[in-house]
């Protein structure tokens, strides 16, 4: 993992000082809300429905037992004793108070943590698989150009003030588990003609009002010029994004407007003039920042092999878990195991203090001391032996979070709605927990497969429900809730944005119409290896929407 | 028929303007400005805004039954109750935000 | 007054002589005064320039650098009838000291003193009509014999002077060298203990701005040097400065707080609005916005009055590259304080067109902003926001003194980490 060096510490602890003095200036009157209001926002402080949120950054998803400890310890002794994981592989708090957040913030630069950049109209915090450096199919392991990233684009003086939020994500493998498409920049690990590894830039995808794919506009840039043609983009949209709809601000909206092509022009007259610059990344730096992300001391493991078959017929739930929840690791003997967020009629993505306590107490005896958060609201533990997964199955159960569920119907995405969102229109949370509790029987999960239902409570996407096999938005209709269901969504390489299938339901509807969906799938489905979204491509919506809502 | 409502400065909770010009927690006890009454609703706005300690201001449509105030919109309604969602595990009802010492604050 | 003046004939006005000129401005280092003489006498203007000088407090320094590199260069002193003792004596210890072998006294015409100052107490009722007689006047003259004149004036000493460059084209197309611009208090008075120079024998007794005797008065403990000159009366400058056809005189009329925050104060602004009613053949000191420059080059370009140029957001800086040398300020306008494309610009500017005048921001400027201004080139801030001018005075802005991206023009030490922070 990376360790702050003596100057990142002290660029936090600095930012750390400066906030603290504006709070102590806002709450002695010097300061108005107005004036306040953008520089709480650049520190992750949100004013919401009922309270103060705070969003903390975990940079490209990944985090030690130690600060996965500081989250408990805020929750517990700041906030109501549980956070919120979210699909930005941040964490949020509901309920800190104003003049506790300097504390907060201090506590946090204390393990090398802290809250810079996770809202305004800048570089959010870069994202990355959340199996990197782990999983069997990566190129390379891509969070060392992500703390590149994150170190290069933390204050940028320059875009500060972009014409909208801007999201970057990282893949270093072929399965794109990053939803890079949807960012508006994304990076994929690509090889040249000669072998050398650099990144495929994808631009101008996202979700929000108007979903977009994003588009390959360099497919290799080497690691050398990556920050030099990053900073093209940025430069180019900061100068021509557009400012007067703050709906069409975003890069997406540019890249279509003008074209990838005009774009792409714009882009390469710049990268010619910065090219070779001063922001040429060496080898030795790519390297040096490299070194910290080595493998851990993997211990050359005794050929242990689980049967599952056998594990499922003796404990059920157990043979579940392995056959959802481990990913296969590129060292032998050991795996990746995806810890549940989201255990049947749980509020997705929530923890307790005592649940991230104890998550962070198995990381240490049995991870490697390393945890990530999924973007789709989940923990991983990247590093774990073959011969340690029952101990930590065993473990997960004390916790609440064993659920063999990882990819299955009630591993869903949700945002956190109109219960705690300024912004939402609908609940999202109550119905996210209505259709797990449907779908609770695990062979029913099992039966279904995998199916990824993503709820959104407003046009915002927060809960990516346009990239949902099944993606449900809610918005407000005559005061009350109402819920459109899309098909067809993919976060993946196979990038699909959902379409809407016909008239929305109200929420007590909403289970009963998956469940329609779902059924019709099951009967419709070649064999129980075509999963929903393969059957949905194959069958195209006809047989669903006349399954909805009949043959009108 | 209309009432204030903000978030208090230091802790964010969810406040009504009362009878008596002060910022309180309960909905039930928020002062209900009457169609003809923009003049004062608007004075206090302005106030309140001068005073920097109740931030996130609107103006709020509701109706008067019986004596008990009811917001039109659901968000407002989640806003004076606190979220309908029960937490993960520890199965409880969420709370809406109380203030704390520092947050009683009068025009 | 005097006789009339002899038509003057202008030097040919060739445009791309002034432009090289005003380009000269980014070539030396900010505090390379040798180099700035050095390259006046030698290549500018060799054998036309010549230096007026007060013999006052801080003149010692810009006729050292005078000796030392061209002894022989004609010093004009004007006597004005109304010099200190201390300062006719001065003149001798300093011609000696230095060497200098080219010093003229010139005096106000007679007839001009008879007529309009017999009682010798004009400075009292008319400052601005005695320094014209005894300076203004019986200097013209000398003017006319040179294409340009060394002058010691410096950024720091009145608020007026916050966009001093080293190199200057007067309106009638003389050119200004001032090689101790960006020298402050503090450089100068170094720069005599280094030199072992002799002071002015009033300097000692508090005199930090020396002029004529009536009109100078001692200057209190971090009050501006210059504000003993004509204490009391609304005059800063004593016309002699005011080369571009007077239009530096009219700021001190404004009674408005000053707004330009430039070389950790706030000056006022020798800039105004450029207005419908404005000629692109007579504007100056105006920031021409980018649209009407373009529609109307060729008839900014050949005059020489000294413009700035006005960049508001989707205005392309690029159509301006080649004729950036015009300008003597670049003012970036934000509309609104999230309108960030001014940062793009300015990077533009400073980095890729090594554009080193002043770049002000203009605009809805936060506090919190200004740090990062600076590091994307600007140099200036205009800034009304009362807070925020505390903040300003006071210099606790809001600001992380840590940075992590090569911004700038000043960044990276060869060979290190690219992207390598460095400390403000």
């Amino acid at each position: 993992m990376y360790r702050y060096d003596e100057f990142d510490a002290a660029f936090v602890m600095g930012r750390t000082a400066q906030f603290a003095d504006q709070v102590k200036r806002r709450l002695s009157g010097e300061m108005t809300e107005e004036q306040f209001r953008p520089l709480r926002l650049m520190n992750g402080l949100y004013l919401q429905l009922h309270a103060y949120m705070l969003r903390i950054a975990v940079p490209y998803g990944t985090l030690s037992g130690k600060q996965m400890r500081m989250f408990a310890h805020i929750a517990r002794t700041y906030d109501r004793g549980y956070g919120h994981f979210t699909t930005r592989q941040n964490i949020q708090f509901n309920w800190p108070r104003l003049k506790d957040i300097p504390a907060i913030l201090e506590e946090l630069a204390s393990v090398e943590m802290h809250a810079i950049q996770t809202s305004g109209n800048c570089i959010r915090n870069v994202t990355a698989d959340h199996f990197a450096g782990a999983a069997a199919d990566e190129i390379i392991d891509p969070r060392p150009i992500a703390e590149i990233l994150r170190q290069w684009s933390s204050l940028h003086p320059e875009f500060s003030y972009l014409p909208r939020k801007f999201k970057i994500a990282v893949t270093g493998a072929p399965n794109d588990r990053a939803a890079i498409r949807f960012h508006d920049i994304g990076l994929q690990a690509a090889t040249n003609a000669a072998g050398d590894i650099g990144w495929e830039v994808w631009v101008g995808g996202g979700l929000g009002r108007t979903p977009m794919i994003g588009k390959l506009i360099n497919s290799y840039v080497p690691n050398e010029h990556l920050l030099a043609y990053l900073e093209s983009i940025m430069r180019v949209y900061n100068r021509y994004g557009r400012r007067d709809n703050k709906y069409k601000a975003r890069i997406k909206i540019l890249v279509h407007e003008e074209g990838l092509e005009t774009i792409k022009g714009q882009v390469e007259a710049e990268f010619a003039e910065v090219r070779g610059g001063v922001l040429t990344l060496p080898a030795e730096e790519v390297d040096r920042i490299t070194a910290y992300f080595a493998p851990p001391a993997f211990k050359t493991q005794p050929a242990t092999k689980i049967d599952v078959a056998y594990q499922s017929i003796i404990d059920p739930a157990y043979g579940r878990w392995l056959d959802h929840n481990i990913n296969s690791h590129r060292e032998p003997g050991y795996v990746s195991v995806t810890i549940s967020l989201k255990p049947v009629g749980g509020a997705p993505g929530d923890a307790t203090d005592k649940q991230m306590d104890d998550i962070a107490d198995i990381a240490e005896r049995y991870g490697f001391d390393e945890l990530r958060v999924t973007h789709e609201q989940n923990l991983v533990l990247p590093h774990v032996a073959i011969s340690d997964l029952r101990a930590v199955y065993e473990a997960l159960v004390a916790t609440g979070f064993a659920d063999g569920n990882t990819g299955l119907i009630t591993d869903m995405i949700c945002c956190p709605g109109l219960d705690f969102c300024a912004l939402a229109n609908a609940r999202s949370i109550p119905l996210a927990q209505e259709i797990s509790r449907k779908f609770a029987e695990p062979k029913r999960q099992a039966e279904i497969g995998e199916l990824k239902i993503k709820i959104s409570g407003c046009i915002n996407a927060c809960g990516h429900h346009h990239v949902g096999h099944i993606g449900i938005l809610g918005v407000e209709k005559k005061g009350g809730e109402l819920y459109q269901i899309t098909l067809g969504g993919d976060a993946t390489e196979q990038a699909a944005v959902g379409k809407i299938i016909g008239p929305g339901f109200e929420a007590e509807h909403v289970p009963g119409a998956i469940e329609t969906l779902v059924d019709t799938y099951i009967a419709r489905r070649e064999s129980a290896d075509e999963t929903f979204i393969q059957a949905y491509r194959r069958l195209g919506e006809a047989p669903f929407k006349e399954a909805l809502y009949g043959n009108a | 028929m209309e009432i204030l409502t903000g978030n208090e400065l230091t802790s964010g909770g969810t406040v009504y303007l009362d009878a008596s010009g002060t910022w309180v927690e309960s909905l039930a006890a928020a002062r209900v400005f009457s169609n003809e009454e923009t003049a004062e609703r608007d004075a206090a706005l302005a106030a309140t805004k001068a005073g920097g300690r109740v931030i996130s201001l609107e103006i709020e449509e509701v109706t008067l039954e019986q004596g008990v105030i009811t917001p039109k919109r659901l968000r407002e309604r989640i806003r004076a109750a606190g979220p309908t969602a029960p937490l993960t595990l520890k199965g409880e009802i969420y709370d809406r935000q109380h203030l704390g010492e520092d947050g009683h604050v009068s025009i | 007054m005097a006789m009339p003046k002899l038509a003057h004939t202008p030097a040919a006005q060739d445009k791309l002589r002034s432009l090289g000129i005003l380009a000269l401005n980014g070539m030396f280092d900010e505090m390379d005064a040798v180099g700035v003489l050095r390259y006046a006498v030698s290549d500018v203007l060799p054998g036309d320039l010549a230096i007026v000088s007060s013999f006052g407090a801080d003149s010692a320094v810009l006729l050292h650098l005078v000796a030392q590199v061209d002894p022989s260069m004609p010093v004009y002193f004007l006597q004005t009838g109304k010099h200190f003792t201390e300062t006719l004596d001065y003149v001798e210890t300093l011609k000696k000291h230095l060497g200098l072998i080219n010093v003229h006294a010139i005096h106000p015409s007679p007839d001009d003193v008879k007529r309009f100052d017999p009682t010798g107490n004009l400075w009292e009722t008319d400052p601005d009509s005695c320094c014209h007689i005894r300076k203004t006047e019986p200097l013209e003259p000398i003017t006319e014999q040179y294409g340009g004149w060394v002058t010691g004036r410096k950024r720091f000493q009145t608020r007026e002077r916050g966009v001093l460059p080293h190199f200057e084209l007067t309106s009638d197309d003389r050119i200004k060298v001032n090689p101790l611009a960006y020298f402050t208090d503090a450089d100068v008075n170094q720069y005599k203990i280094d030199h072992g120079l002799p002071e002015h024998p009033l300097f000692g007794k508090g005199y930090k701005s020396i002029g004529c005797a009536p009109c100078t008065s001692v200057v209190a403990e971090g009050e501006d040097p210059r504000a003993g000159r004509w204490r009391g009366l609304n005059k800063k400058e004593c016309g002699i400065h005011f080369d571009f056809n007077g239009a530096i005189a009219s700021p001190m009329t404004a009674a408005t707080k000053p707004t330009l925050w430039k070389d950790g104060g706030f000056i006022a602004d020798p800039f105004h609005e450029w207005t419908e009613a404005d000629e692109p053949a007579t504007a100056s000191y105006k920031h021409v916005p980018l649209p009407v420059f373009l529609a109307n080059r060729d008839a900014f370009l050949v005059t020489q009055h000294p413009l700035g140029l006005l960049v508001v957001p989707g205005d392309n800086i690029e159509q301006v590259e080649a004729d950036l040398g015009r300008f003597v300020s670049v003012a970036i306008k934000f509309p609104a304080f999230s309108d960030g494309r001014g940062y793009s610009t300015a990077r533009l500017l400073s980095e890729r067109y090594h554009y080193a005048n002043e770049i002000r921001a203009i605009g809805d400027i936060l506090q919190d902003q200004i740090p990062l201004m600076r590091r994307c080139g600007f140099n200036a801030f205009v800034v009304t926001h009362e807070p925020t001018r505390e903040a300003l005075i006071e210099n606790r802005l809001p600001e992380v003194a840590l940075f992590y991206q090569p911004v700038g023009t000043t960044e990276i030490p060869v060979g290190t980490r690219p992207f390598l922070r460095r400390v403000l």
